[in-house]
């Protein structure tokens, strides 16, 4: 008897320590799933909404023949050999516009504060740009409000929860802007659905719809992006915390893209 | 003394138009602001957009040649607090367009006010809503 | 005859009243109405969120400038302001480059301030940009910490309470954004420091102030300037409250200022059409 719980007590300890190891991939520690507070990198997801777009309407095709990608990916928009003559809009510091500035990256940070008056902000570190997603229970502008607001570049985004998700929608979109960097347009008729959850402590989902029936026969559902919170030391930069800095210095000015930032991406 | 009273009279007259320019910068020398141009046509484009918000408009001349004139206005945040939104001229409408034109005259102007059909003014720049700077 | 005389210098007495206080206008009517009652509602001095707006034009700190060292004088050559006897100058945000600071905070705009536990966040409408003002107690970058970040438009900000004033100092700054309208430099050593207080529900008072020594001989002290709060009405368009919508959308786009604006309304009123 007593060699036999001798034998077990390591037993346990090995089991327990592959059950540690099981989760370890996971964050530790508690987390409320509706805080998204804190700075966030992008680790994961296509640099588009997804790699292959819905049909697109007549209208669709036409806009997009007129974009020149630095990168293509479909025989309407056809990148250049020399990727200085592309027409996006952000090399020349336009600006990336919404959902844009969200998929198009591999790697790039943004905050999440709240304010005391129900808004989510997302601090973006390119192009230094504020994201307002009102939370204070009101509806998306539509109809003649809508059509007297006008686009924005960033559009108007106003979320609420369903669970432990965080629905956002944005309408009013500047159809200038590209979808993404490969020219895919959108519409001002375009309106996106983001779906945000917390997964862990450390890490952020985002899956995303554009509607644009205008441009696309069916709506585009998106990959997951995921998102991975930073600690604070990730995020110092020579003894300065925080996106906003002489390091973290994204805003495009035309003065540096002129001759400095042809080749873009 | 009737002299010196129309004198006085056409020197308040002067200043009183030319106002406007002392609170504004920068715009004055490319407009000529001692000059007014009234504009009677159709809108052909509202550019509601920054660096100020430009309207264009065809314009028949007395010789029957129409010209597309553009006359600028505040910026798209101003206009706004003023209650002014990109609809709130639309195109095909026909408006009077009152502008300091261009000094070197081309068909291009600073807003002095626009006139509605009804005759409802807006826009004016004279009560200081729309100021171009 | 010369109750007529009288008659006449009354009437041009009077239009000139009216021009003088027409010129001090900006916001149409309300420069001729009476003076508001003193606004006695009772407020925290320590909570200036809110939407605010300059109630000063000019885009300046307000107070002449010290004499220019001769880096100064080096750093402000070829710069062409906006002035009534020459022709658009070449203010760098004309073609869409950053304003910066202070030139951003200076202009005449809605700007949103929010109290945040750890900074105050200033967000513009005008660029649809921002900037934090930290209060976690950090200190300004210096030394080779300062000269490893680098410039940027906006600088490193940090933020204190004295009673009840907000002081704010801010260093690194690109060179390149001009300090105010009429080209004035400013260094990437330079160190503001913006005093905000809170003087009544309705109004912030703010003064910034420059201490330049590779460019200016002296610190510069600006004019206090009141802001006052910016009503519902003046931040709700269609139904929709917000510093930020496409009613207001400011960002300065080249494909609207150099494509559109610059070549279709700005070069032909000024140079002619082609």
């Amino acid at each position: 008897m007593r060699n036999r719980s001798l034998f077990l007590i390591p037993l346990l300890f090995v089991l327990l320590s592959l059950a540690a190891y099981a989760q370890a991939p996971a964050a530790q520690g508690k987390f409320d799933p509706h805080d998204f507070s804190g700075i966030w990198l992008r680790r994961g997801g296509d640099r588009g909404i997804s790699p292959k777009a819905p049909p697109m309407t007549p209208a669709g095709e036409a806009r997009m023949k007129l974009n020149i990608p630095a990168r293509s990916r479909s025989p309407l928009a056809k990148a250049p050999d020399d990727p200085s003559t592309s027409n996006d809009p952000a090399f020349s510091c336009n600006p990336k516009g919404f959902p844009r500035i969200l998929i198009d990256t591999a790697h790039d940070y943004h905050e999440v504060v709240y304010t005391k008056d129900g808004r989510m902000l997302q601090l973006w570190q390119e192009e230094r740009r504020p994201r307002e997603i009102w939370l204070d229970g009101r509806k998306v502008p539509s109809g003649e409000n809508l059509d007297n607001l006008g686009p924005a570049w960033y559009g108007h985004s106003v979320g609420h929860w369903e669970g432990d998700t965080l629905i956002v929608e944005t309408v009013g979109l500047d159809d200038r802007a590209w979808v993404d960097l490969f020219g895919f347009p959108k519409s001002t008729e375009a309106r996106v659905v983001e779906r945000y959850k917390r997964v862990d402590a450390d890490t952020m989902t985002v899956q995303l719809t554009l509607y644009d029936s205008k441009y696309y026969t069916a709506p585009w559902e998106s990959d997951v992006k995921t998102w991975k919170k930073q600690p604070r030391d990730k995020v110092t930069f020579f003894g300065w915390y925080g996106l906003f800095s002489g390091a973290g210095e994204l805003i495009c000015a035309p003065m540096n893209a002129n001759g400095v930032n042809k080749h873009g991406g | 003394m009737k002299k010196l009273l129309t004198s006085f009279l056409l020197i308040a007259a002067l200043v009183v138009v030319a106002a406007p320019l002392f609170a504004h910068h920068g715009r004055g020398a490319t407009y000529d602001m001692k000059k007014e141009v009234m504009l009677k046509g159709t809108i052909t484009e509202v550019a509601w957009r920054n660096p100020h918000v430009a309207i264009y408009m065809d314009v028949k001349g007395p010789d029957g040649k129409v010209t597309n004139w553009a006359f600028e206005n505040s910026n798209v945040s101003t206009l706004a607090r003023q209650g002014y939104n990109r609809n709130t001229l639309k195109i095909g409408e026909e408006i009077t367009a009152v502008v300091n034109p261009s000094a070197q005259g081309a068909p291009r102007g600073i807003v002095v006010k626009v006139i509605l059909p009804d005759g409802k003014e807006i826009m004016s720049r004279g009560s200081g809503a729309n100021p171009v700077d | 005859m010369r109750s007529r005389l009288i008659l006449a210098l009354a009437v041009v007495g009077i239009l000139l009243m009216a021009v003088a206080a027409q010129a001090q206008g900006g916001r149409g009517n309300r420069a001729n109405a009476p003076a508001a009652p003193p606004d006695n509602r009772p407020f925290d001095a320590k909570d200036l969120s809110g939407y605010w707006i300059s109630t000063v034009g000019g885009h300046a700190l307000g107070t002449k400038a010290p004499p220019l060292t001769p880096a100064g004088i080096a750093a402000m050559k070829g710069r062409v302001p906006d002035t009534q006897n020459k022709l658009p100058g070449n203010a760098p945000w004309y073609q869409c480059n950053p304003m910066g600071f202070p030139r951003l905070v200076l202009d005449n705009e809605p700007i949103e301030l929010v109290m945040l536990n750890d900074r105050v966040l200033q967000l513009f409408q005008w660029e649809w940009t921002l900037r934090e003002l930290w209060l976690d107690g950090r200190q300004l970058p210096s030394g080779d910490n300062l000269e490893n970040l680098g410039p940027s438009w906006y600088g490193e900000s940090v933020a204190r309470w004295e009673g009840n004033t907000l002081v704010v100092q801010t260093t690194g700054l690109d060179e390149r954004a001009w300090l105010d309208n009429n080209g004035d430099p400013k260094s990437f050593y330079a160190v503001f420091e913006e005093r905000y207080q809170r003087t009544s529900f309705d109004t912030i008072e703010l003064q910034i102030s420059v201490t330049d020594p590779k460019f200016y001989t002296a610190p510069w002290v600006g004019a206090k300037r009141v802001y006052r709060r910016l009503p519902l009405s003046e931040v709700t368009f269609s139904g929709y409250k917000s510093l930020y919508s496409g009613n207001t959308d400011a960002i300065c786009a080249p494909i609207n200022e150099a494509e559109d604006y610059n070549k279709r309304i700005r070069d032909p009123a000024a140079f002619g059409a082609k």
